[in-house]
């Protein structure tokens, strides 16, 4: 027996939606997202994990279909593989689309590195009834390891790093795929030449040599030597060609009884990618998902109402049991519960909310939702595929934002960037939620709706105005895989919602937390100390001097400003904000929501004040998250801050039309 | 002919592709080459579509459609 190795770093490469970062998140512990749509991991990740005495550091890295230089990832992932100190790679390879996957093999094959394939995807090959030769396979794949392995069952894994383990220094065969002689002989001239100029110990002269006969920029830039008498030409369209042409064999020979049951998916798709009620269908979806949201959510809400109020009244009682000064039962009670318990009650909406969308990208759907808009997108001058992160929205901007990393084209990423926030997320519904139920009673739900629809207008009446401006337009190259439909995964949908609902409680737990708490300092002191008075505070100070800017708005009230400019730590503050500035206590109920519209009509703030304030909240600055993810992502504070003030602006011209044209019907 | 001049339902063989070249790689990428076999799965007004190619489903763009040339596969 060899020896087992200390320390192993193991990268994953496949093409994307194979299955990567489900097992990443099998062996690692970890809770990356998971989905059914090519293109959820964005970002290089790692992990750690153990096999008997050998510890394993995991690099999960975004899909790929190919390893030249022509994409953000296919980038990313080669500098990976040869730059950094990658032992081995994991190929992971969809079985049940082995032609296709097998190409990235193929050229993974050529770097001179151990590669080990994972075989995913097994039990769906088994259940269409294919059979794939697993002794075969291996042979023609230079002798490497081929371990079947299910990620989403966790089966294969391991005897998966039992080969990482054992095999983690055999370079495959850099030979698997011979070229026709005329390309051969120019690689033989090439390595030749290749190891006049840097020497034998040059690692992996045979894949230079091939990707100099391609014409690969990197390569040949980071290889300035005279080759113009060997490479006349580029000779990709041959070796790609070529490397098929192996596949084909390798197919013929290892898989057998292929195309037996793709009809599922594809009869599905005749009606959800119809070319007249795709649209139809995708809007229904959308709408029962807002429906569950409203109507299921509130329905849970009611027992979450009546814990806080149990755990409200407990705590003073204690407090003051205790002889715990007046000021501190303030804070705790009229601070802390009241505007962290307060959005808490909004936690089934926001589980509901999570829930749905997590069913709708774990189903197969999402890549559709592409194909079905790129119509209605072709019109704003984005593809389809800019959907997807608008979608995203609905759940948070940030990941989002981050999710425009799948479009192609920089300046279709900036554009895509600009609509997201538009998009009513998760953090807004708990404005609507309040908002339409305590002044718009029955018609609260076709209120909330109405809200999102406004926003998904404006942001296509923006995408139009950016395009009529930049002269962009749709170039009609689309292109995006779809997967086949399956049953959601339970333990994905789990860790899907489980991570946004944690997120949730942690924004409640801190920002929300330490928002309430200052709040009710600026509210409860001013300049000589406590005040008894909160319109003598600090809070009321600032909040006045907003007053006269929003009161176009019918927003002219000291508290909403406040509220607002809190807004922008996190949106969900914004109601926070409010149960601190009237001291409710629980501001969700019934009792809570007629102390709040009965202390807001008073001073005249009727359905029209709320309709435009709600408007407000859809569109202004989402949060300081978002602003800080938008400068990350386009590299431009210039643009970020254009685009927080682009919002701030849009958010009180909208308002102040809705308040203005409202007051005069 | 053009795989956008194409039926639904009826399989094809590209000929050759005529694009920009930075969407010709991510075809090659994805082994939609010359004598690649593609069957036409659906087919929107705005003439995007919904294609198979080597055993996986695409959806492409109009523009990408016009710029692969096949004949009818036998």
């Amino acid at each position: 027996m060899k020896e087992r190795p200390k320390h192993i770093t193991v990268a994953f490469m496949g093409n994307p939606n194979c299955g990567k970062t489900t097992l990443f998140n099998a062996y690692t512990g970890a809770n990356l997202k998971v989905a059914n749509w090519p293109g959820v991991t964005v970002e290089r990740k790692e992990g750690y994990t153990n096999y008997k005495s050998t510890k394993l550091t995991l690099v999960d890295l975004p899909g790929v279909y190919s390893l030249t230089s022509y994409t953000i990832e296919e980038r990313v992932s080669r500098k990976e593989v040869l730059e950094s100190n990658v032992d081995v790679i994991i190929n992971v390879v969809d079985a049940s689309s082995l032609e296709r996957n097998l190409y990235l093999t193929m050229q993974l094959l050529e770097l001179g590195k151990p590669v080990i394939v994972a075989l995913n995807m097994m039990d769906i090959v088994e259940e269409r009834g294919m059979e794939i030769d697993l002794h075969r396979l291996p042979e023609v794949l230079g002798d490497i390891p081929v371990v079947p392995v299910s990620a989403r069952k966790r089966t294969g894994l391991d005897v998966l790093m039992h080969a990482v383990v054992h095999h983690y220094q055999e370079v495959p065969d850099e030979k698997v795929v011979t070229y026709s002689d005329e390309i051969e002989n120019k690689i033989e001239q090439l390595i030749d030449r290749l190891k006049k100029e840097y020497g034998d110990d040059h690692q992996i002269l045979r894949w230079h040599a091939i990707k100099l006969l391609e014409n690969d920029e990197t390569v040949v830039k980071d290889h300035p030597i005279l080759i113009e008498d060997i490479v006349d030409r580029s000779y990709e369209n041959e070796i790609i060609n070529q490397k098929y042409e192996y596949i084909e064999e390798v197919v013929d020979e290892c898989l057998f009884n292929r195309d037996e049951k793709v009809a599922f998916t594809e009869r599905i798709d005749k009606w959800l990618t119809h070319p007249f009620w795709g649209l139809p269908i995708f809007l229904g979806i959308i709408a029962l998902v807002f429906f569950f949201t409203f109507t299921v959510g509130d329905f849970l809400k009611g027992y979450f109402e009546v814990c806080l109020e149990l755990f409200s009244g407990t705590v003073t009682s204690f407090l003051e049991a205790a002889n715990v000064s007046d000021w501190m039962i303030s804070l705790i009670v009229d601070g802390i519960i009241a505007g962290v318990g307060g959005i808490l009650t909004f936690l089934p909406n926001i589980f509901i909310l999570f829930l749905a969308l997590a069913l709708l990208e774990d189903s197969g759907y999402m890549a559709r939702v592409a194909y079905v808009m790129d119509g209605v997108m072709g019109k704003v001058g984005l593809s389809g595929k800019a959907f997807l992160p608008m979608i995203l929205g609905f759940g948070c901007t940030v990941p989002a934002v981050m999710a425009t990393r799948a479009l192609e084209k920089e300046a279709d990423r900036r554009r895509t960037i600009l609509l997201t926030p538009f998009m009513s997320c998760s953090a807004r519904l708990p404005i609507y939620v309040l908002f339409a139920d305590m002044f718009f009673d029955s018609y609260a739900m076709i209120v909330s709706y109405s809200l999102y629809i406004i926003g998904v207008v404006m942001a296509i009446l923006i995408a139009l105005i950016v395009s009529k401006i930049t002269k962009a337009r749709d170039t009609g190259i689309l292109m995006i895989e779809l997967p086949e439909y399956k049953t959601p995964n339970p333990r994905t949908i789990r860790i899907y919602v489980w991570e946004k609902v944690k997120d949730y409680l942690t924004k409640a737990g801190t920002i929300i937390f330490l928002a309430s708490i200052v709040l009710w300092f600026v509210l409860n002191f001013n300049g000589s100390g406590m005040v008894t008075d909160v319109s003598e505070s600090f809070g009321a100070a600032f909040g006045h001097w907003m007053e006269p800017i929003l009161s176009t708005a019918g927003l002219g009230m000291w508290q909403i400003g406040l509220a607002l400019l809190c807004g922008i730590s996190a949106k969900e503050v914004v109601v926070s904000s409010f149960s601190v500035l009237f001291s409710i206590n629980n501001i969700n109920s019934t009792a809570g929501m007629a102390t709040l519209s009965g202390i807001l009509g008073a001073s005249g703030f009727t359905s029209l004040n709320a309709y435009a304030l709600m408007i407000f909240c859809l569109l202004y600055t989402p949060c300081i998250a978002t602003i800080a993810t938008i400068k990350r992502e386009t590299h431009s504070w210039r643009w970020t801050l254009g685009m927080v003030i682009f919002q701030l602006v849009l958010a009180w011209i909208m308002a102040t039309l809705v308040f203005q044209i409202g007051s005069l019907l | 002919m053009t795989l956008h001049d194409g039926k639904i339902g009826n399989a094809y063989q590209v000929q050759s592709i005529d694009i920009d070249m930075s969407i010709k790689r991510r075809l090659e990428a994805i082994g939609l080459i010359e004598h690649t076999k593609v069957v036409i799965l659906n087919e929107k007004r705005n003439g995007s579509m919904i294609i198979r190619v080597r055993g996986t489903r695409w959806a492409i763009g109009r523009a990408i459609a016009k710029g692969i040339t096949v004949k009818e596969a036998a």
